[in-house]
C-alpha cells in the first residue's frame, strides 16, 4: 500500500470541497429550492409543490445498486404506489456528460418506457447542481420532503446495502416508513441513514 | 500368474491415487487465483497444515487492475465491504477480518475508504482440539465483493484450498510468508499506553485531542462507524506543544449523540493506531449554556 500518497491527496480534498459544504441540506431543515428541466422537456420547480409530499430519487442506470431496484421492479412499484397517493416523485440524474449514467432527454424517455418507470418526472442535472444542493452521495439516494417543504428523510432506500435482488424481500424500506409515519401524523423514526450505492458521477468525481 | 496379474492391476490405481495425493499436497496450502471483476482473488493459508487446538490465519489476497479498488469495513460515502460465507469443516471456527489501514479514495465531495492495487485481508481461524487428523481438509469461502473505479461491478466468487490436519506444531508456508508479513505490517496497532486521547462533542464537530510526543504534523482519522463524521470534510490539525488537536466535521446524517469515537488514526510517518475514545459533551454544554 502506498500511503505516502495520502497526504497530498488530503490537501486536494480540502481545496476542492470547501465551497460545497455550505449549501447542503439537512434533515429537519427547509429543502433547498431548485428548478430543473425534465426529460419530457417540461420545467419543474420544487417550490411549486408545497402542500404535497415530494420524493427525490438519485438515479444512474449503469449502477448495479440502482439495477437491483429497477430489475426487481421495486422502484417502479414504489413510484406507482406513492404517486397514486398524490406524492410527487422526482427521479434525478446528476451524472455528468461522458460519465456513467449520463443520458440525453430522449435516452431517458426510452428508459422510462422500457423499465415501465412511473416517476412524476425524471430531472436532468448534468452539472450536478441539484445533487450538490442536497449533498447526494450515491445512487439510489432518497430524500423525502413534507408538505411544509421540510426534509423529513435523507439516506438509503432500505436497510440492505447490497446489489442482490434477493435482499429486497426482507428489507425495511425507509422511504415507505417515512411517508407512512409522516402521513399518519407521527414522528419519522429513522429520519437519516447512510445512503448506499454507487457514488454520484459529478463532473469532478474520480472514483 | 492370475494372482500376480490382479495384484499389479490393483497396484496401479493405488500408485496413481498416491501420486494425485502428492500433487494435491504440493499444491495444497494455496488455492488458485480466481478471477473477480478487474482483478484476481486467492485464498491463502499461513501454515502448511492445521494443528488441532491452535489458531492459524487464512488470507484473501486481492490483486486489482490499476485504478480499481475494493472497500474497507467502513466504505465511506459509497460502496460496500466484501462479505464472506465460510465453508469450513466442523471444528474450524473463523474470526473476523483484521482490516489493514485503508486509503482515502476520491478528491471530490464523495470520499470512500478502501484498497487499490494489491491487499491481503487476513482472518484468524481457530481449530478445535477435537478436530481429527486428515490428509486433506477442504477450506472454502464464497466471497461477494464490489470492485469499483469510476463505476462499480459486483463480483461473487467461490474460493477453496486444501490443507492437511496434523497433530504437530504448524510449519509456516514459505510461499505465503511475505504476504502475511506485509498484511500485518499494514494493520493499525493499539496506541501506546501513555498516550491520552479525548473527544469533545463541539456542536458541528468532534474535537479529538491527544498528548502525543513528538510533535505531530500530519493526522488522518478513519472512522470505523458509518455516518459519524463527514468523510469529505477537511480534517483540521492543530499541532500543539503537548500533542495535537484534530477537528472532524460531523456527518449531516448524525442526528443523535454518540458514546464513543472509534477508528484508525494515521499520524506522521504512516504510523497507524486503533483508537476508541469516549465522547464528552463538555464543550457542547458550554456552547448551549452560552446561547
Amino acid at each position: 500500500m502506498k500511503r505516502s500518497t495520502l497526504y497530498p491527496l488530503l490537501v486536494t480534498v480540502v481545496i476542492c470541497i470547501a465551497p460545497l459544504l455550505v449549501a447542503a441540506e439537512k434533515v429537519g431543515q427547509a429543502a433547498p429550492a431548485f428548478t430543473a428541466t425534465a426529460s419530457n422537456g417540461k420545467t419543474f420547480r420544487l417550490q411549486d409543490y408545497r402542500g404535497k409530499y415530494v420524493v427525490l430519487e438519485w438515479h444512474n442506470n449503469g449502477c448495479p445498486y440502482v439495477g437491483k431496484h429497477y430489475k426487481s421492479g421495486n422502484m417502479q412499484r414504489l413510484q406507482k404506489q406513492w404517486t397514486g397517493r398524490s406524492v410527487v416523485w422526482f427521479t434525478i440524474i446528476s451524472s455528468a456528460p461522458a460519465k456513467q449514467g449520463y443520458v440525453t432527454a430522449s435516452e431517458e424517455n426510452e428508459y422510462l418506457v422500457k423499465m415501465q418507470a412511473a416517476p412524476t418526472a425524471a430531472l436532468l442535472d448534468p452539472t450536478g447542481e441539484i445533487g450538490h444542493l442536497y449533498d447526494a452521495k450515491t445512487s439510489p439516494q432518497m430524500v423525502v420532503i413534507n408538505p411544509q417543504g421540510v426534509v423529513i428523510y435523507d439516506g438509503a432506500i432500505d436497510d440492505k446495502p447490497t446489489t442482490d435482488l434477493s435482499d429486497i424481500a426482507g428489507a425495511t424500506n425507509y422511504v415507505n416508513l417515512a411517508l407512512e409515519q409522516a402521513m399518519a401524523g407521527k414522528q419519522v423514526e429513522t429520519p437519516a441513514t447512510r445512503p448506499y450505492g454507487c457514488s454520484v458521477k459529478y463532473p469532478d468525481s474520480t472514483h | 500368474m492370475k494372482m500376480r496379474g490382479s495384484d499389479s492391476s490393483r497396484r496401479f490405481p493405488r500408485a496413481f491415487t498416491f501420486g494425485v495425493v502428492l500433487v494435491l499436497y504440493a499444491a495444497g496450502a494455496q488455492g488458485a487465483e480466481t478471477p473477480i471483476p478487474h482483478g484476481t482473488l486467492e485464498l491463502v493459508a499461513e501454515n502448511r497444515w492445521v494443528n488441532p487446538g491452535h489458531g492459524f490465519y487464512l488470507g484473501l489476497h486481492f490483486q486489482l487492475e490499476k485504478g480499481w479498488h475494493i472497500y474497507w469495513v467502513n466504505p465511506g460515502d459509497s460502496g460496500e465491504p466484501l462479505r464472506i460465507t465460510w465453508q469450513l469443516p466442523p471444528g474450524l471456527n473463523p474470526g473476523v477480518i483484521e482490516w489493514p489501514v485503508p486509503r482515502r479514495l476520491g478528491t471530490s465531495s464523495i470520499v470512500d475508504f478502501g484498497y487499490e492495487e494489491a491487499v491481503t485481508l487476513i482472518v484468524p481461524v481457530h481449530a478445535e482440539s477435537s478436530l481429527a487428523e486428515q490428509p486433506l481438509a477442504r477450506l472454502g469461502a464464497e466471497i461477494r465483493v464490489l470492485v469499483c473505479r469510476e463505476m462499480c461491478i459486483p463480483g461473487r466468487t467461490q474460493l477453496s484450498l486444501t490443507l492437511p490436519v496434523k497433530s504437530r506444531p504448524p510449519a509456516p508456508d514459505v510461499r505465503t510468508r511475505e504476504l502475511f508479513a506485509a498484511a500485518r505490517k499494514d494493520l493499525p496497532r493499539p496506541a501506546p499506553q501513555n498516550w491520552k486521547f479525548s473527544v469533545d462533542d463541539a456542536k458541528d464537530s468532534f474535537v479529538l485531542a491527544a498528548n502525543v510526543a513528538p510533535q505531530v504534523t500530519q493526522a488522518i482519522f478513519f472512522p470505523l462507524a458509518e455516518a459519524q463524521i463527514d468523510n469529505s470534510a477537511p480534517q483540521i490539525l492543530q499541532p500543539l506543544a503537548s500533542g495535537f488537536r484534530l477537528t472532524l466535521r460531523k456527518s449531516d446524517r448524525l442526528l443523535k449523540p454518540i458514546e464513543r469515537l472509534k477508528g484508525v488514526l494515521v499520524l506522521s510517518g504512516n504510523h497507524a493506531y486503533l483508537i476508541d475514545v469516549p465522547v464528552s459533551k463538555r464543550e457542547a454544554q458550554k456552547n448551549n449554556s452560552g446561547t
